[in-house]
């Protein structure tokens, strides 16, 4: 088992991308023997389709045009207990949970006997448990021959589970390892070039109820993070407390649908949420105080490039989401709704909007986090509650729980 | 009265017919991922060529089947149009309209040397046109259980719902769009060759009169099934036939002839939001 | 750069192409053809004025149905918007007897009320029931035909007329004309007046900013606080508004009268006119300009060449197609 390392936007995904085929090298030569099987990072099912019809896709037995139905259950279901990945192959696939999707997408490629298996993130948003179920699985494949290469940034799941390591960084590989004769200290530090960006150090507040929903309770001048699964209710709860907080500073989930118009500039971006309050004189859209504004940001978050004017779909997706915090946190809300802050963006932006998010709890400010990284929620929370299922658990203050007990409360346990 | 109800009856099976054909071919397109707003175009086409073959061979068999070669190569159009040249799918079905009914317009007065419309030519005939409406019934049902268990079948519900993993599977998706819209345009191109020698025997300008629109209203209407949206094409075809029925009431024959685009409007706004439509219905899907 | 120029030469060739394999099929020299199209819509002052008479009847449903494209909205309906804000304009216009600076500015407005109001039903639907308004706005024209040819066809009919429309409106009622003799109206100048409002308001007012940003990016516009269902109303109102005046123009300028037959597809055409203005309000203009001289030109074509003009709706289908597919177009040419 392989790990291939780096940080967002090193080149990880492309090197994937070329090595399945999709994309074609500008230079050098791609050595291949037998087929590459690829799970992708977010799945690439037909929802609505059965397990079987999404697993068989392509290679359906066909008796004449009409499909064999029997012959295709029996296909899938041989293939899932050769492989322990159970799963009812008459299931619609929306109706699965994450951790299932996934082995449906593992079975589809297994069904095409890869000599090589390719995982993207695979582990982005499964609960620790569900992690340690898809390595076991893994493990037992690169037993039976399969070579498996990993892509992730997870850097204690590589130290556990894979053989060797290679790392990436900005478009080239910069070390080669043997697992067992590393760390991940000395992994990181390849990764980033440098030492880890240093997150700003949170400072004693004195916090006072600000908002209650249900058992739900944040305090001004303090961080409260909701662990959890993806699809465990999340959207629903987040939904939810914007429309209770009109007023909050909102970070959404996915930056380029819901939080920018990827063909304005930075300026009309920034505008975007308080175009009737901050930025309107009478009827007209006050550009001027958008645009002194976004100077600003650019400024405090560093963005690249600093031109307020660049169409904001040319920036990377670490300067995109600069942006949109800076944008939620301007003004000094008194309450930040942040779902999954720093998803997918490099370490050094992610450093600058954690720092941020905890200045702005230094300075006073109620933040609820939604995140299903645990690492992102150990770094930022001050409280944690566990979200499973589309029923919020207790409140836990960080410092009384451990991320075995989390990671339990994740899948289910009581 | 038992004689009305059979007339009225007969009668909603004739409107309706054109509706079912456009509205399969609809279905087909949707369910594939792509919206065919010239259905209009096509049973316009598919009524034109019809006349045409007709008047020039006198064959009304032949012209049928022209009728339906027309269809087809205008899904053909919008399928490659769609797909490959990534037009807007609302933008090329839009143009597909203006193409097909000028062009019939101008072919028209080619061929007849007169505009509005064409002389009369020879039809199906009584038989034909039962023929034609039996086979619309038919056609439903055979369309239902080719989406539902054959491999192309499944092929075009996986192209309409991700047509990435479609294509990660080894098929090209934009291929079985463009199949897809061939059998729509040809099911619609039917609709157009019985409009014209099926249940009359001539072509004029503007006799499509919206239909192609009536059945996309259909294809909703229905739930993007095949016997759905000839459920709904009845509902519609009824509606047409109550205006015959209902000429001598003195109620203004304007409002009866709205009645089926009434009675569309209506269905559109109770159902729509309760079906779902295919998850990459009307989405383009680019080949990386 | 120079493979969208060729791109656009291709377009070209394309569309000229076709058309020649049309007016061949139709016994007439091309060559001879296309001198005709332009010698019609551009030979001489009254050409010109004509042409510039189809140029206004094209703008206004295009600014329309770019309005509603620049919200994410398909208006199919112009045509229809188009019917019912002539329809208003006819039947107020015929009883009105006020001086023309009182009834004009009245009749433009009732026109654009009747089409705004035609336009922000089909948003009503979207927004209420999430119908959809590409086939809403298709169902809308067929009842807004209907509904007018009946109320001319009876309760409004003139009774000195012999087809089906309203009485001739009072002389005072008529826009003045630009060109003596003309059918050239103060209908360009108010078109052109639209064009340059529109353009402000998308740009520079928080209205055409949320229009815009749902047009772009509706859950991000839905995240920042912006009812989709709202601007869905507001932006399709507007845009039948815009189209509804335009039949007032036609009315008042034109007809001096109300007839179900005062638009000869104008809301269909107006959708490519959008297109190849690429939505943009300016631009938009001066694609208007271009079709108006297909229009007119195609008459002088049937009338000199004897080519039908129904031809000139291939032509157009075509620079539909054409156009909407430059892209892959100039990717092609590119490689």
């Amino acid at each position: 088992m392989h790990a291939l390392v780096g940080e967002n936007g090193a080149g990880k995904s492309t090197l994937a991308n070329v090595a399945f085929g999709g994309l074609h090298p500008d230079a050098g030569t791609i050595e291949r023997t037998g087929t590459i099987g690829l799970v992708h990072q977010h799945f690439e099912l037909a929802e609505r389709l059965r397990v079987w019809e999404n697993v068989l896709l392509g290679r359906e037995p066909c008796r004449f045009w009409t499909i064999d139905r029997e012959q295709a259950h029996a296909r899938v279901r041989e293939l899932a207990t050769r492989h322990g990945l159970e799963v009812d192959p008459d299931a619609a696939v929306e109706t699965l949970p994450v951790a299932v999707r996934q082995r449906v997408e593992l079975l589809r490629e297994l069904e095409r006997d890869p000599t090589v298996l390719l995982l993207d993130e695979p582990t982005a948003t499964l609960a620790p448990a569900e992690t340690e179920a898809l390595f076991t699985t893994l493990t037992q494949l690169a037993e039976r021959g399969i070579a498996i290469l990993i892509i992730t940034h997870k850097l204690a799941d590589v130290v556990r589970f894979t053989q060797r390591v290679t790392v990436m960084r900005a478009g080239r590989i910069v070390a080669r390892m043997e697992t067992a004769q590393t760390t991940l200290d000395e992994i990181a530090h390849a990764m980033v070039g440098g030492d880890l960006p240093q997150v700003a150090a949170r400072t004693a507040t004195t916090p006072a109820p600000y908002l209650s929903f249900q058992d739900l309770e944040v305090r001004s001048g303090e961080i409260v993070g909701i662990a959890g699964v993806e699809g465990n209710g999340q959207t629903a709860l987040f939904d939810a407390i914007a429309q209770i907080v009109p007023d909050a500073g909102i970070i959404p989930q996915d930056r380029q649908r819901e939080a920018l118009v990827l063909g304005w500039s930075i300026a009309d971006n920034v505008a975007l949420g308080r175009q009737r309050t901050r930025y309107r004189r009478g009827i007209v859209f006050d550009r001027k105080t958008a645009r002194s504004d976004a100077i600003s940001i650019i400024e405090r978050f560093d963005v690249r490039p600093r031109s307020v004017d660049a169409p904001i779909g040319t920036l990377s997706g670490g300067n995109q989401q600069k942006i949109v915090v800076g944008r939620a946190l301007e003004g000094r809300p008194r309450f930040v709704l942040a779902y999954q802050p720093t998803r997918g963006i490099d370490i050094g932006a992610a450093a600058i909007v954690q720092s941020r998010l905890i200045e702005a709890r230094n300075a006073g400010c109620a933040i609820l986090l939604i995140s299903f990284d645990l690492d992102e929620i150990f770094v930022l929370a001050d409280r944690i509650a566990v979200m499973y299922s589309g029923r919020l658990g207790p409140l836990f203050p960080r410092d009384s729980i451990d991320r075995a007990r989390i990671g339990a409360l994740m899948t289910g346990a009581t | 009265m038992s004689g009305e109800l059979l007339a009225l009856f007969t009668l909603t099976l004739v409107k309706a017919t054109p509706l079912i054909y456009a509205a399969l071919g609809g279905v087909v397109g949707e369910r594939a991922g792509v919206v065919n707003i010239g259905l209009e175009g096509m049973l316009a086409g598919g009524a034109f060529t019809a006349v045409a073959v007709s008047y020039k061979t006198g064959s009304a068999p032949l012209a049928a089947l022209a009728g339906v070669a027309c269809g087809a190569a205008l899904g053909f159009l919008l399928g490659v149009a769609a797909t490959r040249w990534r037009v807007d799918q609302i933008v090329a079905g839009t143009g597909l309209n203006l193409l097909a009914l000028g062009g019939a317009a101008y072919a028209l007065v080619l061929v007849f040397g007169r505009p509005g419309a064409s002389f009369a030519v020879p039809a199906l005939g009584l038989r034909g046109e039962a023929t034609l409406i039996a086979l619309a019934l038919v056609a439903a049902l055979v369309i239902d259980r080719v989406l539902a268990v054959t491999s192309w079948g499944l092929h075009v519900r996986a192209a309409g719902e991700n047509p990435r993993a479609l294509d990660i599977a080894g098929i090209d998706p934009l291929r079985i769009r463009v199949q897809a819209l061939v059998l729509g345009g040809a099911l619609a191109g039917l609709g157009g060759v019985f409009l014209s020698i099926g249940e009359l025997d001539l072509y004029s300008d503007g006799m499509t009169a919206g239909r192609g629109f009536i059945a996309l209203a259909a294809v909703i209407f229905g739930r993007w099934t095949p016997l759905g949206a000839t459920g709904a094409a009845l509902f519609f075809g009824f509606f047409a036939a109550l205006q015959f029925t209902l000429q001598q009431s003195g109620i203004p024959s304007e409002l009866m002839q709205a009645l089926p685009y009434l009675a569309a409007l209506a269905a559109l706004a109770g159902f729509a939001g309760r079906a779902r439509a295919p998850a990459a219905d009307g989405i383009p899907y680019a080949r990386e | 750069m120079t493979g969208r120029w060729r791109a656009a030469g291709l377009a070209a060739a394309i569309v000229a192409g076709v058309g020649s394999i049309a007016m061949l099929a139709a016994g007439a020299n091309p060559i001879d053809g296309f001198a005709q199209l332009f010698g019609g819509a551009l030979g001489d002052v009254d050409e010109l004025a004509e042409t510039l008479v189809q140029t206004t009847a094209l703008l206004f449903p295009a600014l329309g149905v770019a309005i509603a494209f620049r919200a994410g909205l398909f208006n199919i309906g112009a045509e229809g918007q188009l019917v019912m804000g002539g329809l208003a304009a006819g039947s107020i216009g015929a009883v009105l007897t006020l001086p023309g600076y009182v009834s004009i500015p009245l009749l433009l407005m009732a026109g654009a009320l009747a089409g705004g109001g035609w336009g922000a039903f089909a948003g009503f639907l979207r927004a209420r029931f999430a119908a959809n308004e590409v086939i809403t706005t298709l169902m809308l024209n067929v009842v807004a035909t209907l509904f007018a040819s009946y109320l001319v066809g009876g309760p409004l009919k003139s009774p000195a007329a012999t087809a089906s429309e309203t009485a001739i409106l009072p002389h005072a009622s008529w826009l003045p004309e630009l060109v003596r003799d003309t059918r050239l109206t103060l209908a360009l100048p108010i078109a052109l007046l639209v064009a340059l409002g529109l353009r402000y308001l998308l740009d520079r007012t928080v209205f055409g900013y949320e229009l815009r940003a749902v047009g772009e990016a509706p859950k991000a516009a839905r995240r920042a606080g912006i009812a989709p269902g709202r601007i869905a109303i507001a932006a399709l109102g507007l845009s039948g508004a815009i189209a509804g005046m335009g039949g007032a123009t036609i009315v008042l300028g034109i007809l001096h009268r109300f007839n179900v037959a005062l638009s000869p597809g104008y809301g269909f055409i107006a959708i490519a006119v959008a297109l190849v203005g690429n939505c943009d309000p300016i631009a938009i203009v001066a694609a208007a300009f271009a079709f108006g001289i297909l229009q007119n030109g195609a008459l002088a074509m049937q009338a000199g060449a004897g080519v039908p003009r129904d031809i000139v709706a291939v032509v157009e289908g075509l620079v539909i197609f054409v156009l909407a597919g430059r892209q892959y177009l100039t990717r092609t040419v590119a490689q």
